[in-house]
């Protein structure tokens, strides 16, 4: 896989919050850049910011200083409309609850942000096809979430997060609430659309196991990035210790517990 | 901390929570207490008892708006029980003990409660002089109104409201007691799977319900028979079935096939307004029914007390078409006559001269109600044109037929109509041409009138008059210049001994005004708190669910979409949940006047369309509310 161009370029970002006075800073000047068809991990410990940053670069949140390009695109200086449509155009999104409507079946849930736009329903449907096949749901098309595992639901979820064939997928934790099988197997499956749709995918996650299936992994400590760790042409296990090496150094909270 | 600081404390945060069941309940005061003290106020009884027993017809209306207040408080509080379910299931978490949670709720509740109470009869005292004043000038009466201080009505209304407030706690005692921790927590994620319907039950239930609410159409057009009582059950158990099963079943059904010819494609809009109704439609069949049967009887009742009072002076003008009428008592009419002079009021007086007969219709014109035989006086159409009244007779052969009291039922009898006149032997057969509303004479007594032609008329006078039956009376027609000294001209008329002083308009004008107005302030009170009532509901449930998809907001401004697309979806939804109701109960209603047109003399057209536009204007408010009660949602779900 060649790398040629950055899909997502953040310079000098910083965020804070609270009134003044009493402002507290999250990111504190974070410059970071991906580039088309990565798999990027965010680690770090609690409280470090990598959920900021995701809803930061995600564009759900606005930056206090810094500036974002995703694409080639500026996002910082767009409005609230205009974010709100490139949102729905260029970028995919996987949560740690799956954020499924209910009243919704699997299928209607994943065709959702495709259902106010120009895609031409034949295209549509072919697209869920070929995403429900590659995700291996498409016997729970006309099921709801309520009747379906968590597993099944995040899969639900990942395919909603490409079916607009986005730029790029932000993903919070997806496997947070799902047990160690039903991760590996939704981590497996993201790899394998990573690699093969060249998906770009950048994932929030405080699990080594998880982070383990990225090509590169950069840990955040108190608002900076703290180091980054590429995988190279390592197996997966020889990746998983060293980024459990970085992770004791840095004091991450799953080490603590131990 | 004590238990009342929690109290105090919980109430403060859930104050956004609180405010609509607090102005509900204090909406429910004022309106019970402002009845409460009209029905107390002794001025308002003195100029009224008289000709109209109004003192049952409010205490009935009294009761039927405690039924409504109490019904309403109770589905609301149970809803905002619901909502709050999950700080119940928290309290018991962190180790309170069922009793207390309850007791915590029930001091909350009486706090509210005596609030509400407080606020309530303080606004009443301040309204209820508007709506006296109202009441007075509907019921046509003028002069001070001096409605006192009534503690009777303040005495009632807190012991009314204490009830409700202790059956309010009951029920919120029973909720904690019944409730289990788990059930607590999932209550706000209620909602029912969507199962397939099965084709053929639903369908046939589905037509059914259709079936039964064209065939309760059907029978309410066709219902005038012997059997009039149970025809009237059967339209009202046939439409409320039928509505119901339209909700529960058929709609169900008609979306699901929507969904289902979807094939997943929903699109946003149906995202937010089919797919949830479908989730909801078994829990809210039953309040959309009864919010729709509510609204039918609703605005029947009002439009009807708005005809019956719109059209008062046309139908007292139809009853007594004269302003004064005197019969065979010349000594009386010049004293009459003699007094106007003297107070200078104008008039124009004329004489009338009417023929009373037997005859015998040729066959009944509706066997139910009327028989073959007849009194019958005849009048010449000329006579009544020179006093004031004009009816139109074509032919100088026929007749036009004027029976008040029936005329809903003869009109629709076929003309010509043989009326052949006793006795036989002088052989005569008048043909009715048609039937006309209205007396052609005052009167009071029920009366049937032949108008016929001045020729035919002197011709029937002299042939029958040589009969011994027959009788031919004088009377004498007095109308005002000036509307003006109607008042006046009256006081005088009273004054009058006479042997036949026939029934007058001013009269029955102010009587029929008092009955009426009585009649139009009742429905209308009654009207504003059904409307209140279900449109509080229905805005109450809406909040709640806006509550619990509050979530999905969330989700959808975070894949991207605006706030204006997903408020598309939402007006979508608003639309059925408010328009379906009021759409099908304004076709209940429809039908329903239709079928009960025969009470109103007059056309309703003009009075139904008006309260029926009056109706949707303060039921929109509601779906106003609720749009923007989601807009703010669904702004704040990012």
């Amino acid at each position: 896989m060649s790398q040629q161009t950055t899909m997502l370029e953040a310079t000098s970002l910083r965020k804070s919050f609270g009134k003044r006075g009493q402002i507290q800073h999250v990111l504190k000047g974070i410059d970071f850049r991906v580039m088309e068809g990565e798999f990027v991990g965010i680690m770090g410990p609690s409280g470090a910011g990598k959920t900021t940053l995701l809803n930061v670069l995600a564009t759900i949140d606005r930056t206090t200083e810094g500036s974002i390009k995703i694409n080639g695109t500026d996002i910082s200086s767009m409005n609230d409309r205009k974010l709100s449509q490139f949102r729905r155009d260029q970028l995919g999104f996987i949560f740690q609850d799956y954020n499924l409507l209910d009243t919704l079946t699997v299928k209607e849930n994943i065709l959702l942000p495709i259902s106010v736009g120009n895609v031409k329903r034949v295209v549509a449907e072919d697209r869920f096809k070929s995403i429900a096949r590659t995700l291996g749901i498409p016997e729970l098309a006309n099921k709801y979430p309520g009747e379906i595992s968590g597993g099944q639901k995040q899969r639900t979820s990942a395919a909603r997060a490409l079916i607009n064939e986005p730029s790029i997928v932000f993903a919070d934790e997806p496997t947070g609430a799902l047990d160690s099988k039903s991760a590996a197997s939704l981590l497996g499956t993201l790899a394998k659309v990573n690699d093969e749709r060249d998906v770009t995918i950048m994932m929030v996650t405080h699990d080594p196991v998880a982070s383990s299936y990225c090509n590169r992994v950069v840990f955040l400590k108190d608002g900076t990035i703290y180091s980054e760790l590429y995988r190279g042409d390592q197996t997966r296990q020889q990746f998983f210790q060293e980024i459990l090496k970085v992770q004791g150094i840095l004091g991450g909270d799953s080490v603590d517990a131990l | 901390m004590t238990l009342f600081d929690l109290v105090v404390r919980s109430m403060r945060k859930n104050l956004k929570h609180y405010y609509l069941y607090f102005f509900a309940l204090i909406l429910s005061v004022v309106l019970y207490f402002v009845f409460a003290s009209l029905q107390h106020d002794t001025t308002v009884m003195e100029r009224t008892a008289t000709s109209f027993n109004m003192s049952s017809a409010f205490k009935a209306a009294g009761i039927l708006l405690l039924f409504i207040s109490g019904v309403f408080v109770l589905y609301a509080n149970s809803i905002f029980l619901k909502r709050r379910s999950r700080e119940v299931g928290l309290y018991q978490l962190i180790g309170l003990s069922k009793f207390t949670v309850a007791r915590m709720l029930i001091t909350e509740n009486f706090l509210l409660g005596t609030g509400a109470l407080a606020i309530g009869i303080g606004i009443g005292l301040l309204v209820s002089r508007v709506f006296l004043l109202l009441l007075m000038k509907l019921v046509g009466i003028d002069g001070v109104l001096t409605l006192s201080f009534s503690v009777a009505a303040i005495l009632q209304t807190v012991i009314v409201f204490v009830a409700l407030l202790a059956l309010t706690s009951l029920q919120m005692a029973f909720a904690v007691k019944r409730s289990t921790l788990l059930e607590l927590f999932k209550a706000d994620q209620s909602g029912e799977r969507i199962k397939k319907p099965k084709v053929i039950t639903s369908a046939v239930l589905g037509i059914l319900g259709i079936l039964l609410i064209g065939f309760g159409y059907w029978l309410s057009g066709n219902m005038l028979n012997n059997m009039l009582f149970y025809n009237m059950i059967a339209v009202l158990v046939s439409v409320i079935l039928g509505t119901y099963l339209l909700f529960r079943i058929t709609i169900g059904w008609v979306l699901y096939q929507i969904r289902m010819s979807k094939n997943g494609h929903l699109g946003l809009s149906n995202s937010l307004s089919l797919a949830p109704l479908m989730h909801r439609m078994k829990a809210n069949a039953n309040s959309l029914t009864i919010i729709t049967v509510l609204s039918a009887m609703t605005l029947t009742m009002l439009a009807a007390a708005y005809s019956v009072y719109y059209s008062t002076e046309k139908e007292s003008r139809l009853l007594q078409p004269f302003d004064y009428m005197i019969q065979d008592d010349v000594e009386a009419t010049n004293q009459f006559t003699k007094s106007l002079d003297e107070a200078g009021i104008g008039y124009k007086a004329a004489s009338i001269e009417e023929l009373q007969l037997k005859a015998n219709f040729e066959e009944a014109p509706n066997p139910l109600l009327m028989g073959t035989g007849v009194n019958i006086r005849v009048v010449s159409e000329d006579q009544l044109g020179n006093a004031g009244h004009l009816i139109d007779v074509k032919d100088r052969n026929s007749g036009v037929f004027l029976e008040s009291s029936l005329y809903w039922m003869l009109k629709s009898v076929d003309v010509p109509f043989k009326l052949i006149m006793d006795p036989r032997d002088l052989n005569k057969t008048i043909p009715i041409e048609r039937f006309a509303e209205g007396n052609a004479f005052n009167s009071v007594e029920f009366f049937s009138t032949l108008v016929v032609k001045e020729k035919q008329f002197q011709s029937m006078k002299s042939e029958y008059l040589a009969h011994e039956d027959n009788e031919l009376h004088h009377s004498t027609a007095i109308n005002l210049k000036d509307e003006v000294q109607f008042e006046e001209a009256t006081r005088l008329y009273d004054e009058i001994d006479a042997r036949w002083k026939k029934w007058d308009y001013y009269t029955q004008y102010q009587n029929a005004l008092q009955s009426s107005g009585m009649l139009i302030f009742i429905a209308g009170f009654l009207g504003l708190v059904f409307l209140i009532s279900t449109g509080s509901i229905l805005y109450f449930k809406q909040m709640t669910e806006a509550e619990q998809e509050k979530a999905s907001y969330t989700t959808l401004r975070q894949l991207g979409f605006s706030v204006q697309e997903i408020m598309k979806g939402v007006v979508k939804k608003q639309l059925f949940v408010f328009g379906l109701p009021l759409a099908i109960g304004l076709l209940h209603s429809i039908f329903a006047l239709k079928s009960a047109s025969f009470i109103f003399m007059s056309d309703v057209t003009v009075p139904t369309v008006i309260t029926m536009s009056v109706y949707i204007g303060i039921y929109l408010v509601f779906a106003f509310l609720t749009v923007g009660y989601y807009r703010k949602t669904i702004q704040a779900a990012l």
